[in-house]
């Protein structure tokens, strides 16, 4: 056994899989797919790019004819964008994100466990219940769910959204933390009963040291898509409770079409997200395919 | 290396035996509080959109809601707007899919192979997916398509297409790109996903075997994709179908309703037409057109991909 | 320390045509090494879970030192296991896997610590008691699964094929270890494997199982020298006992156109049962100068340095293989050769109940 052998070696992966699965790494690099690679990836990046380029242009090398690609970059769409009461939107978009993804997390735990370690009956039902509702389209819930806001008074409220949001994540969540828990190799938790260890100290001396990564996997991608939604926030805030993409929208009408300045209110608006998604690159396809694909 | 864990589908049932007879609403408990939330929130509504969809009801006059029965409904079949926006639905979710998956296997099969800074191009692709729907449509319509001074005219010019007005002219095709950029990454993910579960050995024995390059991808690579691109198509036409945000931001739907989809044109009838019956009896068509599509997502998740999942 | 005692020990998984472990009687002593041993899917790991607590016992009952076992939860049982892929806490070091089953049992810090530490230096696992498993070897691994059971000073340990992830090399000489440290601890340890070698140089005793049911419980010279049926005769030993099939009548033990004279009282104890089994082992055939009982064609000449096998069939019936041990000096491939039969070391069993007879 050779100390590689040992770093990658992980709970969960054994002799029992049929075979090894590998990126195949052995063909040396090809040039020519590089080059393909690299363009289409840059092409791909290209927008944010230019997004972010354009954040530090003034509004005047902005609207050229001509887009340059070398200026002398300037802080002041920045500080445009700071200075017209975004922190505020920022301040609603951390706060929903955060406390609906803390709220997801404490109940899509339990419910995931209860429906792969210690498994219900009918576990099959209720993990479909869970993706339908993931599948029926929110325009159809919008109105009453507008009217219910409405009349109970919670109409431009910061805790609708952390409802809904967390309303929104859950499914994901479950279907992701649900999968995490089925690599959990079964002896480890027999090893645990028979050391004598109650329920509780399983799930936290032994489940929940396992399955911390893919609790923070899936926190991060809960975070991610509240950030971005916007269905919700534009149609149930105001001026309260708006979050950064009501912000972006706000922005455009009340100044006008400001290339620079929009690039700037849009780059502070996606970047966190941006930043959040390469750092969980592995495990984004977990979540968006429910945990269906590792 | 050694085995460190048995397969997970032989142990648990084993396992879950013992515990069969104590179990009970103590099992249940921690399971009720997800799904009572999930049923408030998610159920309800609908059955309040049901209940709607069969009254006249105007969001500005109050007190206005009278039970109308199926009224509602024969004017949403009767709107030759909602037909139009119902089209247009089709058209979006099918493009955009279908061109995002095309795209997403040729990255993917790129992204497969080894070459310099493959980590890199990989995060500058997955990009477009992260970014808010709002600020990327907002890209795109501004920097990108904007008529005078958008980066589309000016790389075109050399063409002789220097100052096209693509969001007005184009208004369905510009909104769809902008999806399939931001749609593209999420079919390469799945598809790469695909790529590298592929067995190795599967691989060198076709190319002892003598099998070319080109016939290893069609007899033994397609066919292992094939439920990837089945579960990418099937995940992503669920969400863009609710596609709200690049519609909102791009065209508002216009000129006209020539770019509005469903959910623009049912938030429009609701939000600034008022006509909360009206909108609800849509949302509930689209709902049972989207029960058919999910209902195909949902065999397909559980068959191809939770096969050896036991029914507990 | 304990005696373990199966009575009648069934589980039945539901659903399943027949039961996993049916009526199963075994009386292990205190201190012994018992190993079960059997094909897969014969019921032995099944068997030992119902010991560990982690399968319910559906009829019939386990005893550890008299006490019945039904219905108490592992925890409470005081055993042991080593798993097969060891489970040990991936989060934990080795000294903190090592140390669990004490922690949960409220025992104190020093108090654990001393008895890691002696565990550790029994298993030569001192210098890695800060590590985490995954920067272990797979041997090492299979030491520190060991040391967690051993520091628990229970009354049995489980083993649940603890080997079978070593390569061949760690394996035989991990073998060794085990069985010399059981010795040493004198721990009642039922041990779990399909590997017959393992159990024949493990166990002082050995239960051979099949389709859920006890066989024979025995020592390993007892199963190599009287196999009370066709399946434990096949099972034990490498490579396998011949098994011709055969008649008997006042004369002798008729082998297609061969006859065996075996002793009297065997052959009075095999007439009377029309069909026959007869079964010799490779070192009780010998390659005769121009003598012999059997003709035999050679298929097949494994050298082995020491000994060689010789792989062939009967000359007067092709389907019947044949495997004669034989020295340096040996027939090859194609050739015909006498074998000679020491009919004193002849099995004999019925071929319809598979039972041994006579003896």
């Amino acid at each position: 056994m050779t100390s590689a052998d040992m770093t990658t070696a992980e709970p969960g992966v054994g002799t029992a899989a049929p075979r090894r699965v590998a990126p195949r790494k052995k063909r040396g690099n090809s040039i020519p797919v590089g080059i393909v690679g690299w363009i289409v990836g840059i092409v791909f990046f290209f927008p944010v790019l230019w997004m972010v380029l354009t954040s530090f242009k003034t509004e005047a090398q902005a609207y050229t004819n001509t887009p340059s690609l070398i200026f002398s970059p300037t802080l002041s769409q920045y500080k445009t964008v700071f200075s017209s009461g975004i922190w505020p939107y920022v301040a609603n978009s951390a706060f929903a994100t955060i406390v609906s993804t803390i709220l997801v997390l404490l109940l899509a735990t339990p419910c995931a466990f209860a429906l792969s370690l210690r498994p219900v009956r009918k576990t099959r039902d209720v993990l479909f219940f869970f993706i339908s509702t993931k599948m029926l389209p929110v325009v159809a819930a919008i109105i009453p769910i507008y009217i219910a806001a409405r009349d109970l008074h919670m109409l431009d409220n910061i805790f609708t959204l952390v409802i809904l949001y967390t309303a929104m994540n859950l499914p994901i969540a479950v279907w992701m933390m649900r999968s995490f828990f089925l690599e959990v190799p079964g002896e480890l938790l027999e090893a645990a009963e028979m050391d004598g260890a109650p329920l509780r100290r399983t799930v936290t001396e032994v489940i929940l040291p396992v399955v911390a990564p893919g609790l923070a996997a899936t926190a991060l991608i809960c975070c991610i898509f509240a950030w971005n939604e916007f269905f919700f926030a534009v149609n149930l805030t105001a001026t309260q409770a708006a979050t950064v993409p009501v912000f972006l929208v706000g922005f455009i009408s009340s100044e006008g079409l400001y290339f620079a300045q929009l690039a700037a209110a849009a780059t502070v608006a996606t970047l966190p997200v941006i930043l959040a998604g390469w750092v969980a690159q592995r495990q984004l396809v977990r979540g968006l395919s429910f945990g269906a694909i590792k | 290396m050694t085995a460190i864990a048995p397969p997970v589908a032989a142990a648990r049932p084993a396992r879950a035996r013992p515990d069969r007879r104590r179990q009970g609403w103590v099992r249940r408990a921690p399971l009720l509080p997800a799904l009572v939330f999930t049923i408030i929130v998610t159920q309800l509504p609908f059955l309040l959109t049901l209940w709607y969809s069969l009254q006249s009801w105007s969001l500005v006059r109050p007190g206005s809601e009278h039970f109308v029965g199926f009224s509602n409904y024969a004017d949403v079949f009767k709107d030759s707007q909602f037909r139009t926006t119902a089209v247009n639905t089709v058209i979006m979710t099918v493009g955009t899919v279908l061109i995002a998956m095309v795209i997403g296997v040729g990255l993917a099969l790129v992204l497969d192979r080894k070459f310099l800074g493959r980590g890199v191009v990989r995060t500058l692709l997955i990009t477009p997916f992260l970014v808010m729907p709002v600020a990327g449509a907002l890209l795109w319509k501004t920097t990108m398509f904007d008529p005078t001074f958008g980066i589309v005219n000016f790389l075109l010019r050399p063409f002789g297409i220097g100052h096209f007005n693509w969001v007005g002219s184009f208004p369905l095709g510009s909104v769809m790109i902008e999806m399939i950029w931001q749609w593209t990454p999420f079919m390469m993910l799945l598809v790469l996903a695909g790529l590298q579960s592929q067995p190795k050995d599967i691989l060198e024995a076709a190319s002892t075997d003598g099998a070319r390059p080109l016939q290893i991808f069609r007899e033994l690579t397609l066919p292992h994709l094939r439920r990837y691109i089945e579960l990418g198509i099937v995940l992503g036409a669920v969400y863009v179908v609710n596609e709200f945000d690049a519609v909102y931001m791009m065209t508002q739907g216009g000129p006209g309703i020539s770019s509005a989809n469903l959910p623009f044109y049912i938030y429009q009838r609701a939000f600034l037409g008022f006509q909360v019956g009206q909108a609800a009896a849509m949302g509930v068509v689209v709902v049972v057109a989207t029960i058919i599509i999910a209902t195909f997502a949902l065999r397909l998740i559980f068959t191809s991909f939770s096969g050896t999942e036991q029914a507990a | 320390m304990a005696e373990v005692t199966y009575d009648s020990a069934t589980c039945i998984y539901p659903g399943a045509e027949r039961p996993a472990v049916d009526a199963l009687q075994l009386a292990i002593k205190d201190g012994e090494f018992v190993v079960m041993v059997g094909p897969s899917g014969c019921g032995k790991t099944t068997a030992l879970r119902m010991l560990a607590g982690l399968e319910e016992i559906d009829d019939g009952s386990i005893r550890i030192d008299g006490k019945d076992m039904v219905g108490v939860p592992s925890r409470d049982r005081d055993i042991a296991m080593v798993f097969q892929n060891y489970a040990l806490y991936p989060s934990k070091t080795v000294g903190e896997n090592m140390g669990f089953a004490l922690k949960m049992q409220g025992v104190a810090k020093d108090e654990r610590a001393r008895r890691v530490r002696e565990a550790a230096e029994l298993l030569d696992l001192e210098p890695f008691l800060d590590r985490k498993p995954r920067n272990l070897s797979g041997g090492q691994r299979q030491r520190v699964a060991m040391g967690r059971a051993i520091v628990r000073e229970p009354k049995v340990f489980c083993m649940d094929e603890p080997l079978s992830n070593l390569d061949a090399q760690l394996r035989v000489s991990t073998r060794t270890q085990i069985a010399e440290l059981q010795r040493r601890l004198r721990v009642t340890t039922v041990y779990v494997t399909h590997d017959q070698v393992e159990a024949m140089t493990m166990g002082e005793r050995v239960a051979v199982m099949r389709a859920g049911q006890l066989q024979q419980f025995a020592s390993p010279t007892e199963l190599y020298d009287r196999p009370t049926n066709v399946f434990v005769a096949g099972f034990i030993g490498s490579p396998a006992m011949n098994r011709f099939d055969a008649t008997a009548d006042t004369g002798g033990i008729h082998l297609g156109v061969a006859t065996l004279r075996p002793a009297d009282a065997q052959l009075r104890a095999a007439q009377g049962h029309s069909k026959l089994i007869v079964g010799v082992r490779p070192e009780h055939l010998a390659i005769g100068d121009g003598d012999g009982e059997l003709t035999v064609k050679v298929a097949l000449v494994e050298d082995l340095g020491s000994d060689s096998y010789i792989y062939g069939r009967l000359a007067d019936d092709a389907s019947s293989s044949v495997i004669v041990r034989s020295g340096r000096e040996h027939p090859r491939h194609g050739d015909i050769v006498k074998v000679a039969v020491d009919t004193t070391h002849l099995h004999i069993f019925d071929a319809d109940t598979g039972l041994r007879l006579g003896e």
